[in-house]
């Protein structure tokens, strides 16, 4: 569902992300971690296609990014760590408007139980600024999820979220991989991967220094040690400091 | 504990400025600040320089010293006074809920909760202010002094700005403070703002009775010569009664007015006595400020992320939810649901209570300004100079909409550049998403195009019409402008929405009130560059247009010859648009904000 290859991304002469090849097969949860400055929030928007890669190809759901950008961000949502919506637009309208852009017909017969799910229902006639932050998330959210996505983008999913958010999220996130999308998220809270992801990828200084399922990954940094946590992983790859 | 302080605030300041002189190593604000020392050389300093005399302005002595007449003086002491006077009265009349000093919002996380003693910080406020205010005093008195009215030093026009800046500033401050505490601490708050307000008035009703007592007795004849209005001015600061009334305001605009060093050295130091007063009022008055200030430094950080989204500071009020402007279908071309979109969020901009305040004062304004003027040309047999002058208003305004238009009109890509991500994640084509974000200020220019061009031909057939521009003529030209304009709209629309693709951060921080003199230099170039594409867009099209109306009015005629060549313009003015929208669309999808923020 999602395949990259050699992405690269580069400023100037400062190299973010080098060479990063993975792939995320339908129904996996893939964690994206690593330092601050590893690469994770400049290798989620490469993916989404905001911003271009100077290097690599990535196909979503078969579609090249780079070639055929509008048939492949049919298919994706992205959603990042802070909410952005737009100041004017009430909930419903928010609403109304991404089903233009995706051209979601039923949209209407959606957006009702996407609303209730995401306890916006009362909101509906509300502009963002009225709204928590927690709310701004679950409408972004909303947005993403309306035009059902295949392949879905999570930058700091739990940013902002009460512990009822955190969870909801958390179920969300594994009910759609289970219903067939392919989920990259990244954060920095590890507990997070250990409970949703099924993969994990990490990454220092723009370079994956690890990538599989869990268990593989915490067996390459264990040495033979017996329950290593992913704590103890996570510091062994990256060697415990900053990129 | 105030050494550090000092050591935040001149550390920033040196920080600022290094970042600034660092940044000149890119062309963008070197350009900039080269186009900004230009203008200030040939049009302040230099200007300032030959007004002066060189020998003159090497010394910073004006040759005009003691030329100008003591009656315009004291006039110009005396409006400074009402103005200051009316501020006061109306921190009276309307208190702040909670007065506050300007912090940051870095300042109060950092500084509210350290062990600062409160006075300590109401120092470190106070001197800070101090840098702005010598700032705005030196640019005052070379600005607005560079001809040497007044006469006297340039230095001690700068201190003289200064100590009225300061005093002012301690003042308002002093007041809030001072009503703060009453809040607090009186259970007659009302009764003392109502003695407050009521001591300002009998003080200007004085003020202004002792003036007129004497002024009245010279001018009686009707003579209001210069001399007649020196010698009566003289009196009037002779007599006990204003010259004990003035006093505050002597001392305070003294040192401003002096012109010779001994005057102001003399008037200097009763000057430095009420400013050091003024302090000590500020620094010992019990009230809190805390509140205020974080709720002012909220309001000053929207206000800069409003400018820097390229809105106008304050022009909005909290936004309330509007109705579609019209049902927006769910499958259909995208651009749709941009226009519908934007026109939603223009309408909350356009129809804010500020907007129509500002429009309904205008109106007053033009109503008691020209009607007069209209009421004269009214009169029977004046109707083409009525039907002339709507002409030639609709040609200025159809002028400005077409230059100045699309800077004010920015419900586009500028206004939603805080949503890039979003929009780059949208399934649709670059220059699709370019058009739609740009169709709404389109739709608004145009309209307002429209208005002027067929109110224009409509009044060129009133009146006395013009023997060659018959009725036929007027309706085809109309109707030809009216097809170009949408046109011309959408490019003028390109010009700034690329400008901001291509120098995100270099656009979006011009739009803010804040920056240096780069800045200036860039708000500059951003102008030139909008009225150069008028120029670069408009030639090719018209000039087309032209050989085509001549090369065809001969076998179609007038109106043909008109028609064709208008067709031929728009099908240029149309080309041109297409290239634009596809390479702002291209721009716009290799635009990488966060490039710009390394």
């Amino acid at each position: 569902m999602i395949e990259v290859e050699g992405l690269t991304k580069r400023y100037g002469s400062f190299t973010a992300v080098e060479g990063l090849s993975f792939a995320v097969r339908p129904g996996e949860v893939l964690g994206l971690v690593g330092p601050n400055g590893a690469g994770k929030t400049t290798t989620l928007r490469s993916l989404a296609g905001i911003i271009p890669m100077s290097s690599g190809t990535v196909r979503v759901a078969g579609h090249d990014l780079a070639r055929d950008p509008v048939a492949a961000k049919r298919e994706l949502a992205f959603f990042p760590d802070e909410p952005r919506l737009f100041e004017y637009l009430t909930v419903r309208q928010h609403l109304t408007f991404v089903a233009r852009v995706y051209g979601v017909a039923d949209y209407e017969a959606l957006s009702a139980p996407l609303l209730e799910e995401l306890e916006l229902a009362d909101k509906a006639d509300v502009l963002p600024g009225e709204l928590s932050r927690g709310m701004k998330q679950k409408l972004v959210i909303a947005c993403g999820l309306l035009h059902s996505p295949q392949v879905m983008f999570f930058d700091e999913p739990l940013t902002g979220l009460d512990p009822i958010g955190i969870r909801r999220m958390k179920d969300s996130i594994v009910r759609r991989a289970r219903a067939g999308a392919a989920i990259v998220l990244s954060s920095h809270l590890l507990h997070l991967l250990e409970e949703v992801c099924t993969n994990v990828l990490i990454l220092k200084t723009g370079h994956k220094v690890a990538d599989g399922t869990l268990a593989d990954v915490a067996a390459q940094f264990s040495h033979g040690e017996p329950n290593v946590s992913l704590e103890e992983v996570f510091m062994r790859a990256t060697g415990g400091s900053e990129s | 504990m105030l050494g550090a302080l000092l050591y935040l605030r001149l550390t920033s300041l040196a920080n600022l400025v290094l970042f600034r002189l660092r940044r000149l190593r890119q062309p963008k604000y070197l350009a900039g600040t080269a186009a900004a020392v230009a203008y200030f050389y040939y049009f302040v300093l230099r200007r300032a320089s030959s007004a002066w005399g060189m020998s003159g302005s090497a010394m910073g002595v004006t040759p005009a010293a003691g030329a100008t007449p003591l009656f315009i003086i004291v006039a110009i002491g005396f409006v400074l006074s009402a103005l200051a006077l009316v501020r006061i009265a109306f921190a009276w009349v309307s208190p702040a809920e909670s007065p506050g000093f300007r912090f940051t919002e870095a300042e109060i996380a950092f500084l509210f909760p350290a062990p600062i003693p409160r006075k300590t910080l109401i120092h470190y406020r106070l001197l800070s202010a101090q840098v702005a205010i010598l700032f705005t005093s030196a640019l005052i008195a070379l600005v607005f002094n560079r001809g040497g009215a007044l006469g006297g030093h340039r230095v001690f026009r700068m201190l003289g700005w200064w100590i009225i800046l300061s005093i002012f500033d301690l003042h308002v401050n002093g007041t809030k403070l001072t009503l703060s505490a009453l809040r607090e601490r009186s259970a007659h708050f009302l009764r003392w703002r109502v003695a407050a307000v009521t001591a300002i008035v009998l003080y200007a009703v004085a003020v202004c009775g002792s003036a007129f007592a004497v002024l009245s007795r010279f001018t009686d004849g009707g003579d209001f010569s210069s001399r007649t209005l020196d010698r009566a001015t003289g009196t009037l600061l002779a007599s006990p009664a204003f010259h004990w009334l003035s006093l505050p305001f002597r001392v305070i605009f003294g040192p401003y007015l002096a012109r010779g060093t001994g005057e102001f050295l003399a008037a200097l130091l009763p000057a430095l006595v009420l400013f050091a007063l003024h302090y000590a009022w500020v620094l010992n008055t019990q009230a809190s400020f805390e509140e205020g200030s974080i709720a002012l430094a909220e309001k000053r950080a929207a206000a800069k992320a409003a400018a820097v989204r390229g809105e106008f500071p304050g022009a909005r009020a909290k936004p309330k939810p509007q109705s579609g402007p019209f049902p927006l279908r769910p499958v259909g071309p995208p651009e749709v649901a941009f226009l519908w979109k934007n026109l939603l969020s223009m309408r909350s901009v356009l129809f804010s209570r500020r907007v129509l305040l500002i429009f309904a004062l205008l109106l007053v304004w033009l109503t008691v300004a020209l009607g007069g003027l209209l009421s004269q040309l009214t009169a029977p047999g004046r109707g083409d100079v009525i039907a002339h002058l709507i002409v030639v208003f609709c040609c200025i305004i159809g002028g400005y909409t077409v230059v100045f238009g699309p800077q004010l009109a920015r419900q586009d890509l500028r206004s939603d550049l805080q949503n890039a991500d979003l929009l780059k994640t949208y399934p649709i084509e670059g220059w699709r998403l370019a058009l739609g974000e740009l169709l709404a200020p389109t739709v608004l220019l145009s309209v307002i195009l429209w208005s002027v061009i067929f109110i224009a031909a409509a009044a060129l057939g009133a009146g006395d019409p013009i023997e060659w521009l018959g009725p036929g003529r007027r309706i085809t030209a109309a109707v030809c402008l009216a097809l170009m304009a949408p046109f011309l709209c959408l490019i003028q629309l390109i010009v700034p929405n690329t400008i901001m693709v291509l120098f995100p951060s270099w656009y979006q921080a011009s739009r803010s009130r804040a920056g240096g003199i780069e800045m200036f230099g860039q708000r500059m170039i951003f102008g030139l560059v909008q009225v150069l594409f008028t120029v670069l867009v408009v030639v090719p099209a018209g000039g087309w247009a032209v050989v085509v109306w001549v090369c065809t009015m001969h076998p179609l005629g007038q109106a043909g010859g008109v028609i064709v060549g208008s067709f031929s313009a728009i099908v240029i003015l149309g080309a041109e648009a297409a290239v634009g929208l596809w390479w702002l669309g291209e721009r716009f999808a290799a635009f990488d904000v966060s490039t710009e923020q390394r």
